[in-house]
């Protein structure tokens, strides 16, 4: 089977193109660190949330020195916490999420930003970010979850490391 | 010379019934894309936030499913019956499935249209990708699973057509454009089993309330086993209008069939071990899989990329022989005027673009930055909402009067309609990219939120909206001077040769490349071996986590989920 | 009763009758001069496909390195 020489030519280039990609995914992932959601985060009963030891109570936990999880329950058609009250963490911190929705699936993306996973029930979504200065976040659902899909939202409050203690030990976190 | 119509008038009487139905999904579907963008960006609204989800669930269903594929199904037939150049082996077995098809899309629209009618319990406001445990009506999932059995049918008619052929041409290469047909059915075949499970095991007995609950990961993970090669099943009609009609229309030959051979072959082989290229932020699915998907589909880049060479290599044949000269001038010898031509030459031209935020879509760890916002509707409205259904409204212009042995009612307006779909999606599809990056989601009805508000980095949000608002009001203007251009030319006078549709052959024969491209058998068995490494363990990861039916109950978005309702219902929407 | 005006097209033997007006697909019928297989060097295509390698490397570069490292809160872990 005879090709032309030109068609050898751009079939390299688009070879190229495609290990180029990979590579460039590989150095985000080796390199850069940045991780994907998996199965890390293990699985959780969907009717039994609240016999769970820390979404029956869903909120920031703190971990360790300077780090921090935060359980989030995603429902129709809020955050808990995230939509009634904001989610408050601490600035300069690593902040590790655990999404997961008690009814239908849903999405969780803090706007502007890399953080973004599905929630799905039964399942836990598991993710760490660092995070820098003190800031507040738009959180939205983005994946369609019901006919007051466009009202799931709330916010994320990075506050300065003294003010989220000072909350903390009156009773806050 | 006859067209046609002239030699096999049955085969298409039913071709052109599959059109109508295309066409009127057309319709219906683009009207529902108006609403949505005048909506959405707050230009004028007259249904409740609530209704746009059924209005987004129809907009997807009808054009993303009952016009593309029926358009698909009147092609491949044309394309089988022309290029074996025998009839169809038994009409009635044509016209049956079109029955199938065309009851199943009609079940599937009544449930999403009950949506706006509260007095009939009845919705199916699930979007297009109907992701468990949200539940429509059964009637929703049953129409679903009738049309995929319909299109089986339609791959058997032609395989049988193909079969008849072999027998009396034992030594013969397959013509082009069956090959193509019958390994796009291949793949069809292979990927469809996912819908056809997760709906026919599934999803109907739940709906139906005889089992309690679902594995939404798993329901989810075998819908993208199917929802990434539909894309395929999609572009597939457009790859063969660009590989063997488009060179003709730009008064040139195919540059190389063995090559556009090839091309199928690695859609056959790579279509389907990709669809967890969609769940890159979905749990339960472990990281390794994840990049076995992206790989697959960086090389699944591949046979997308010879084919934009050897098409347009195709139509500077045919502007070179239109006495094109230069390294760029020869664009202007194209026949700029011809509406099939130009439509198809911007719908080749959008999908580079497409392929580019295509090439975003399938990075794995980069899909954080774009995963679920407005970026991938437009990403896909350049992909199937123009490589698609823009080369599929241009080729009618060339098929439609072989089908009815009319003439086209006009020309400059088939000209004006490619121009300005053409210039509505680049308004379009460029602001939903830009407003993806702000990190507004899709399938949304309302363009901002109560506690925080988007910012774009250049430009404002309010020039997005805008953008998008004008964008849909062309495209929705486009698809009426189609149809209507299409319509008036049912009235005009049967002539003899209402259109030129000799198709020259390729300038690279069949005869000189290997003939183990044609063996199906071999490549289908290498397709099922690559999808069982990519989804054997994922799969068995999922159901290891929750089992086959899940521990997740039903959410209805209708009322009254309970059989009986059901039974009451359906007898009075039948009534 | 189509809108199209008479054309001028020069009329070439080997061509079946045409009806009055533009023909879809008639391209072939202004046809100057038949290129073989072994004339034809797809050069112009050379140009065009390698001004869209060299648009998707930078694009590709763009979205990734800038768009998406660049971005706050990235997942680490
Ligand atoms: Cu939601």
């Amino acid at each position: 089977m005879e090709i032309h020489a030109y068609e050898k030519f751009w079939l390299g280039a688009a070879l190229l193109l495609i290990v180029g990609f990979i590579a460039t995914v590989s150095y985000g992932a080796i390199g850069a660190g940045v991780e994907m959601i998996d199965d890390d985060g293990g699985t959780v009963d969907p009717q039994n949330l609240d016999q769970h030891p820390k979404f029956s109570d869903p909120g920031v936990y703190k971990s360790g020195p300077n780090e921090y999880d935060v359980y989030v329950i995603a429902k129709q058609f809020l955050f808990q916490p995230g939509t009634s009250e904001p989610i408050r963490v601490p600035a300069n911190s690593t902040v590790t999420f655990h999404v997961t929705s008690a009814d239908v699936i849903h999405g969780f993306e803090v706007v502007g930003t890399n953080a973004n996973t599905m929630a799905i029930p039964g399942q836990i979504s598991t993710f760490t970010v660092e995070v820098d200065g003190p800031q507040e976040y738009g959180l939205l659902c983005n994946e369609y979850c019901g006919s007051a899909h466009h009202a799931m939202e709330g916010t994320m409050k990075v506050v300065p490391e003294d003010e989220f203690n000072a909350s903390a030990t009156a009773g806050g976190a | 010379m006859a067209t046609f119509v002239d030699r096999y008038a049955e085969e298409a009487s039913v071709i052109k019934a599959n059109l109508v139905v295309s066409f009127v999904a057309l319709g219906i579907g683009a009207f529902f894309g108006l609403v949505q963008a005048l909506h959405r960006t707050n230009y004028f609204r007259f249904i409740d936030s609530v209704d746009y989800y059924t209005v987004l669930t129809g907009h997807g269903v009808l054009l993303a499913l009952v016009f593309t594929i029926f358009f698909l199904l009147g092609l491949f037939t044309w394309a089988v019956v022309q290029s074996l150049e025998r009839p169809m082996p038994d009409i009635r077995l044509t016209w049956a499935w079109f029955g199938l098809t065309t009851t199943g899309a009609t079940f599937v629209a009544i449930a999403i249209l009950a949506g706006f009618m509260p007095s009939i319990d009845m919705s199916a406001d699930v979007l297009y990708t109907f992701y468990a445990p949200l539940q429509a009506h059964p009637l929703f999932y049953v129409g679903l699973a009738m049309f995929i059995v319909g299109t089986w049918l339609a791959g058997a008619d032609w395989f049988l057509a193909y079969r008849n052929w072999r027998g009396d041409n034992p030594d013969e290469r397959i013509p082009l454009q069956t090959f193509m047909v019958l390994t796009t059915m291949l793949m069809w075949y292979l990927s469809t089993l996912g819908v056809a499970v997760s709906t026919v095991f599934f999803l109907i007995p739940w709906s139906f309330g005889i089992v309690e609950t679902v594995n939404p990961l798993l329901t989810r993970t075998l819908f993208w086993f199917f929802g990434h090669p539909v894309v395929y099943f999609w572009l597939m009609p457009a790859y063969l209008m660009w590989y063997t009609v488009l060179p003709k229309l730009a008064g040139g030959r195919l540059f190389s069939d063995p090559l556009a051979r090839v091309v199928f072959v690695l859609f056959l082989l790579l279509s389907t071990p990709v669809g967890i290229h969609h769940q890159y932020l979905d749990p339960g699915i472990a990281e390794g899989f994840k990049f076995i998907a992206m790989t697959n589909t960086m090389f699944l880049l591949l046979p997308s990329l010879l084919t934009a060479f050897t098409v347009v290599a195709s139509v500077e044949h045919g502007a070179r022989q239109r006495g094109g000269e230069g390294y760029l001038k020869w664009l202007g010898a194209l026949p700029w005027r011809d509406p099939a031509f130009t439509g198809m030459a911007l719908a080749g031209a959008m999908f580079a673009a497409g392929g580019f935020s295509g090439m975003i879509n399938a990075g794995m760890n980069i899909n954080y930055l774009i995963h679920n916002t407005l970026w991938v509707p437009g990403h896909f409205h350049l992909t199937v909402g123009t490589a698609v259904a823009l080369t599929m409204m241009a080729g009618s212009y060339w098929l439609v009067p072989q089908l009815t042995g009319k003439r086209l009612y006009s020309r400059p307006i088939g000209l004006l309609q490619v121009v300005l779909w053409f210039v509505g999606m680049v308004l379009m599809s460029n602001a939903m990219h830009r407003a993806g990056l702000v990190g507004i989601p899709r399938r949304t009805a309302e363009p901002q939120y109560q506690s925080f508000d988007f910012t774009a980095v250049i430009g404002t949000v309010g020039e997005l909206r805008a953008q998008i608002a004008i964008g849909g009001t062309l495209l929705f203007l486009s698809v009426v001077l189609f149809l209507f251009n299409i319509l008036l030319s049912a009235f005009e006078e049967p002539i003899a040769n209402p259109v030129d549709d000799r198709l020259p052959a390729p300038l690279s024969g069949a005869s000189g490349s290997p003939l183990v491209l044609d063996d199906l058998r071999l490549w289908t068995g290498i397709a099922v071996v690559l999808v069982i490494l990519a989804y054997t363990l994922p799969l068995a990861g999922i159901v290891g986590d929750a089992g086959f039916f899940g521990n997740v109950p039903g959410v209805p978005v209708w009322v009254s989920a309970n059989a009986e309702a059901i039974v009451e219902t359906l007898t009075e929407v039948i009534a | 009763m189509s809108l199209e005006p008479e054309t001028e097209n020069t009329i070439r033997e080997d061509v079946p009758d045409r009806p009055r007006g533009y023909v879809v697909g008639s391209a072939p019928d202004s046809i100057e001069r038949e290129i073989g297989h072994d004339d034809f060097d797809p050069v112009g295509t050379l140009v065009l496909i390698f001004g869209y390698f060299l648009i998707l490397v930078v694009m590709w570069v763009f979205m990734y390195f800038v768009e998406f490292l660049g971005r706050g809160m990235t997942v680490i872990g």
